[in-house]
């Protein structure tokens, strides 16, 4: 009966040509979890953990809702115990030499190369995701990641000297991820001498079979660690004694934002259409199926997004051969949507893409830069020129020109704004996991008596206090805003004394009024600064030096005032001069090439700006630290508003003399006051791309908190002095780290 | 009656065909043109991991692509015997015993055409004849493969295998003014050339191989199909690059513009290296993806191939038997 009913519809297909089902079997995958009789447990320390007593939520397949195992989630101890296994491994893993640890890597590849075809299923099983995708994209860069990271460990000794594991990693899933998105963090993390604990959302079996797999292979239990559970035991994680890092992974790709110049809008639209009503929709395990689906909640969330589009006016275009029922969604074009209106300010979801039309290239570009998320974004133009132009002004973290979506483990991708400031791949991820060697290990502890909502808020009133005894001629007087000595705000003085306690003199009481005039001088001259080749740069910097060496005796005998020694002095100037060479010299070797295998062309990692840096500037050595880190920003095309030492603000003014004849307008900008309250309105501005904090342990969490607003880079000492005099922490490649970040610009060739 | 009438609604829509071709040559087409080449090999390779067909799909797709076929012998040592085996099998494609238990023998399953030297179309035309056959004998012309010979010889040699009964023309285009930039002059002759084959069908080969460039090798596929010709086609089989996905897709995305411009449908032939029923496959999903079901048919689409069928066969042998088939179970071609 089978036969003929078989055979009857060859005859019928023969003359429709469609085409048919190719399902995957999947029996491996479900093998697998009977292995565990379908409940599943943590992985922790190279074997299953199954407490008794905890809530288990299902796994279920998105598609049909059929429940594919349990999952427990766990509880606090729980994750006690995998931080424990993960510490424990930290202490051997982190000692090996990178050879071993490359030849650990290399065996793991091997073992996802020899098990892929059950990942494969798997994942597809239970995210719904189109297996083509996982097996021929996932599964090869899974173990291309292995294998780049294992070559990295092999050099670790020689190309990351000076640096350390940092020690146990935190790693939180969201739950729509995808498991490459964990071999991003987690290769790196081995790799330099991590080891890590995974949590992942109840319900995904894949970064458990990682961790089984990585846990057959014997030699290192607990190095990977994967327990269930939701996102809120991420802060029980984040205090674990030995946890030094936590790191978030975001959803796999969602929807897409498109922008068409008009001149071409017609017959774009056109063929995306086209090409739309080609795509074919259906159950993630089948081979031939373009997408799959991502589950009922995907699925409504497009709906509403789609259906609220349309009321406020959007046109929508659906198409493809997509199952009509639930949870399969169309690919979805929305066009004509008012600019102002809440769906175009919304994240676009998965699977729908909003088109907009724009006049200019120069006009596109403000368009994209515009939103808070900074990505991914690929540029499609014949002209070469405008398509680099477009590449390198856009504020994101990867370029593709004429292509999109390409990854490779050797180019870094990550991005800036609101998509987070972390790196995975390439170098810079590599960096993501290491610290300066000698670097004190971070504590869990955040301290409770911190009150956000009053920290730095008021500001101590400061009265007339004896006699002034300053030296001749008496040190500038005025925040230095916009390239000028300004009156403060709030139009008051706070008073410095000297070593012996006599008044030395008043300097400006600055404000929140006076931090936003100095952000808004910054962001006026930043896009000038950015431009300038770095051989001008590193001019401007190196006649600052100059003027710094002149005026030697000047800055020698402020410093004397304070307590400090001739001698030590002397040496102070003589390097702040040499950290501005220095910097200014390392301006001109920014970002290189990468060559990547299966692309024909060029990667070029560009090291860029971070736009208007503000730094709080340590107590101590109030010149050098003052001028390393100045140098350091400027020499990366930063504009800087500074905070100068607290004790000893005046060698930070008497620079600024020099700064306002040298420096364009606005450039740097140093606002002098009381640090809690300065610290509290720059973490707070929302303009500020990334704030350097040196200071109290408490005005250390105060930023961490704050700057979460807008995301925005943080680099905080956590109350722990610095010994700037050292080559190492004064001038090393941290601060070079810190003050740019990583574009991946990809360019493919080829006629 | 009937007969008439086809014969009628053929010369009609062959004139009216004719009548909508001989346009102006429009550079206007081609001057703006510039392809995308990373893209283009991306989405080449993407297609074919994407479509797949299985089972009773394969089964049909493949018999499908059989109808495809230009069945080619265009070697130095075709002499009247093989061509008349050629044309034997071009006729009788696959076991019969196999299209019954596939309930697919009374569709009269051909492949779409037989294709020969010039010289060989008079043994081609009296075989199938023969056999009873009317599929069509095309011939390959214009000097093939290399087109280096005299404009009025390659003219004489069409007219020559039309005269011969051949009823589609396979010409070759001169790369020489691809590559030195002289599309009208390109143009000039492939309308010479539609002149030349009068009533045959004008299937115009690229040569894609030697054209340089994708950019090049779009441009080219307008010209041609602007002057006039009913397929355009990749490749002699003789270049060191044949029918490559690449190319295929810049053809194909040509030919679904000239179709947006002028709502003429003109047709595909990929040929050269494609061997294995796989490949038959690919190419049919690519069609069907780049242009839809509509150009699924032998008057829009052609694989030319010599090679091919005898694959397909050894995979709907297996299709119906469930074993791989032996040297001798299948006939030669």
């Amino acid at each position: 009966m089978a036969a003929t009913h078989a055979q009857r519809s060859t005859r019928e297909i023969f003359t429709t040509l469609e085409y048919g089902p190719v399902p995957e079997s999947h029996a491996c995958a479900l093998a697998w979890l009977d292995t565990q009789d379908r409940h599943l447990g943590h992985y922790v320390n190279g074997k299953w953990l199954k407490p008794e007593h905890r809530n288990s939520v299902p796994c279920r397949d998105p598609i049909t809702g059929e429940n594919l195992a349990s999952c427990p989630q766990a509880q606090a101890e729980d994750v006690a115990a995998a931080v424990e296994a993960a510490r424990t491994a930290w202490e051997n893993w982190s000692g090996l030499p990178g050879a071993s640890r490359a030849q650990y890597l290399t065996r793991l590849a091997k073992m996802i190369q020899k098990h892929q075809r059950l990942l494969w299923t798997l994942e597809s099983l239970v995210t719904g995701r189109a297996v083509r995708e996982v097996r021929d994209r996932d599964i090869p860069l899974a173990q291309q990641l292995l294998q780049w990271h294992a070559v990295q460990a092999y050099t670790q000794e020689e190309t990351l000297a000076g640096w350390e594991p940092m020690g146990v990693i935190g790693l939180i899933l969201s739950p729509t991820f995808s498991f490459l998105e964990m071999m991003w963090r987690i290769c790196p993390a081995l790799a330099v001498g991590c080891t890590v604990v995974v949590l992942v959302p109840p319900g995904s079996p894949t970064p458990l079979l990682l961790a089984q797999l990585a846990g057959e292979l014997g030699s290192f239990p607990g190095i990977l660690n994967v327990i269930n559970g939701p996102a809120s035991l991420g802060p029980i994680l984040a205090s674990q004694p030995g946890v030094q890092k936590v790191t978030f992974c975001g959803a796999v790709e969602g929807g897409l934002r498109l922008l068409i110049q008009e001149s071409v809008w017609d017959e774009t639209m056109r063929r995306l259409q086209e090409r739309m009503a080609r795509l074919r929709g259906g159950r993630g395990l089948d081979g031939a199926v373009d997408m799959g689906a991502r589950g009922a909640a995907a699925h409504d969330l497009a709906q509403r997004y789609v259906r609220e589009a349309q009321s406020q006016g959007a046109q929508v275009f659906q198409a493809g051969d997509v199952p009509s029922v639930s949870p399969f969604f169309p690919p979805t074009l929305v066009s004509d949507l008012p600019p102002a209106s809440p769906c175009t300010q919304a994240e676009v979801p998965w699977p729908v893409v909003v088109a907009s039309p724009f006049r200019t290239a120069k006009e596109a570009l403000a368009v994209a830069n515009g939103t808070p998320r900074g990505g991914s974004a690929s540029v499609w133009s014949e002209r070469l020129g405008q398509a680099l132009e477009l590449g390198y002004g856009l504020r994101v973290g990867t370029v593709w020109i004429n292509a999109h979506g390409l990854r490779h483990p050797e180019v870094p991708t990550g991005g800036c704004k609101e998509s987070g400031s972390s790196w995975h791949g390439g170098p810079d991820g590599l960096y993501e996991y290491l610290r300066p060697s000698g670097t004190p290990a971070r504590l869990p502890s955040l301290s409770e008596n911190l009150n956000y909502d009053t920290f730095g808020l008021a500001v101590p009133l400061t009265l007339p206090s004896g006699p002034e005894i300053g030296p001749s001629p008496a040190a500038p007087y005025g925040l230095f805003i916009g390239g000028r000595f300004q009156a403060p705000g709030a139009r008051s003085s706070r008073c410095i004394q000297d070593s012996k306690g006599n008044l030395q003199a008043y300097v400006a009481e600055g404000g929140a009024k006076d931090i936003r005039g100095a952000v808004e001088a910054a962001h006026q001259a930043a896009p000038g600064w950015v431009s300038q080749p770095p051989g001008a740069r590193a001019s401007l910097l190196w006649a600052l030096a100059s003027a710094l060496e002149r005026r030697e005796s000047a800055f020698t005998s402020a410093l004397e005032r304070h307590g400090v020694e001739l001698k030590t002095a002397k040496v102070e100037v003589e390097l702040s001069a040499r950290r501005l060479r220095a910097w200014g010299a390392r301006a001109q070797a920014q970002g290189h090439l990468l060559q990547v295998a299966e692309l024909r062309g060029p990667v070029l990692r560009l090291r860029e700006p971070l736009g208007v840096l503000a730094i709080v500037c340590p107590d101590e050595w109030p010149l050098l630290a003052f001028a390393s880190l100045l140098a350091a920003a400027l020499a990366h095309g930063n504009a800087v508003v500074l905070v100068p030492s607290g004790v000893c603000p005046i060698p930070a003014l008497e620079v600024c003399q020099d700064m306002a004849t040298l420096l364009p307008a606005g450039l740097v900008n140093v606002v002098t006051g009381d640090r809690d309250h300065l610290t509290r309105c720059l973490a707070l501005h929302q303009d500020v791309q990334a704030l350097w904090y040196f200071g109290s342990a408490q005005g250390s969490q105060f930023v961490e908190w704050a700057s979460a607003g807008n995301l925005k880079p943080v680099w905080v000492n956590r109350g722990r002095p610095r010994a700037w005099d050292q080559e190492a922490q004064g001038a090393g490649p941290e601060l070079g780290l810190r003050a740019a970040r990583t574009k991946a610009l990809w360019l493919p060739m080829g006629d | 009656m009937p007969s008439s009438f086809c014969v009628f609604k053929y010369f009609f829509e062959h004139r009216y065909r004719h009548y909508q071709r001989a346009g102006d040559c429009d550079l206007s087409w081609i001057s703006k043109i510039q392809v995308n080449q990373p893209a283009v090999l991306r989405r080449a390779e993407q297609i074919q991991a994407r479509r797949m067909v299985k089972k009773e799909w394969q089964a049909a797709w493949l018999l499908k692509a059989v109808t495809f076929i230009d069945l080619t012998t265009l070697s130095g040592d075709d002499t009247s015997s093989n061509v008349q085996r050629l044309c034997y099998k071009a006729k009788y494609p696959i076991r019969e015993d196999l299209l019954k238990a596939l309930n697919v023998h009374d569709k009269g399953l051909t492949t779409a055409a037989v294709c020969v030297y010039p010289a060989r179309v008079c043994d081609a035309v009296k075989a199938l004849k023969a056999a009873g056959s009317t599929i069509p004998v095309a011939s390959v012309a214009t000097g093939f493969p290399a087109g280096q010979t005299h404009l009025k010889t390659r003219l004489e040699e069409i007219r020559l295998a039309v005269e011969d009964g051949a009823t589609e023309i396979d010409v070759v285009i001169n790369r020489t003014l691809v590559l030195t930039g002289q599309w009208e002059a390109l143009y000039d002759e492939i309308r010479q050339f539609r002149k030349a084959c009068g009533e045959a069908h004008l299937k115009t080969i690229l040569a894609t191989g030697e054209l340089g460039s994708l950019t090049n090798v779009y441009k080219a596929s307008m010209i041609a199909m602007m002057a006039g010709s009913d397929f355009i086609k990749t490749s002699t089989g003789k270049e060191t690059v044949n029918a490559t996905f690449p190319v295929a897709i810049v053809m194909l995305r040509a030919i679904r513009d000239f179709f947006w411009k002028t709502g003429n449908k003109i047709g595909f032939k990929p040929a050269g290296g494609i061997r294995s029923a796989k490949d038959s496959l690919a190419w049919l999903s690519l069609i069907k993806e780049e242009l839809g079901d509509e150009w699924l048919t032998p008057e829009l689409f052609r694989i030319g191939a010599s090679t091919l069928l005898s694959d397909i066969e050894r995979q709907i042998y297996h299709h119906v038997t469930g074993r791989y088939a032996a040297y001798h179970d299948l006939p030669m071609s």
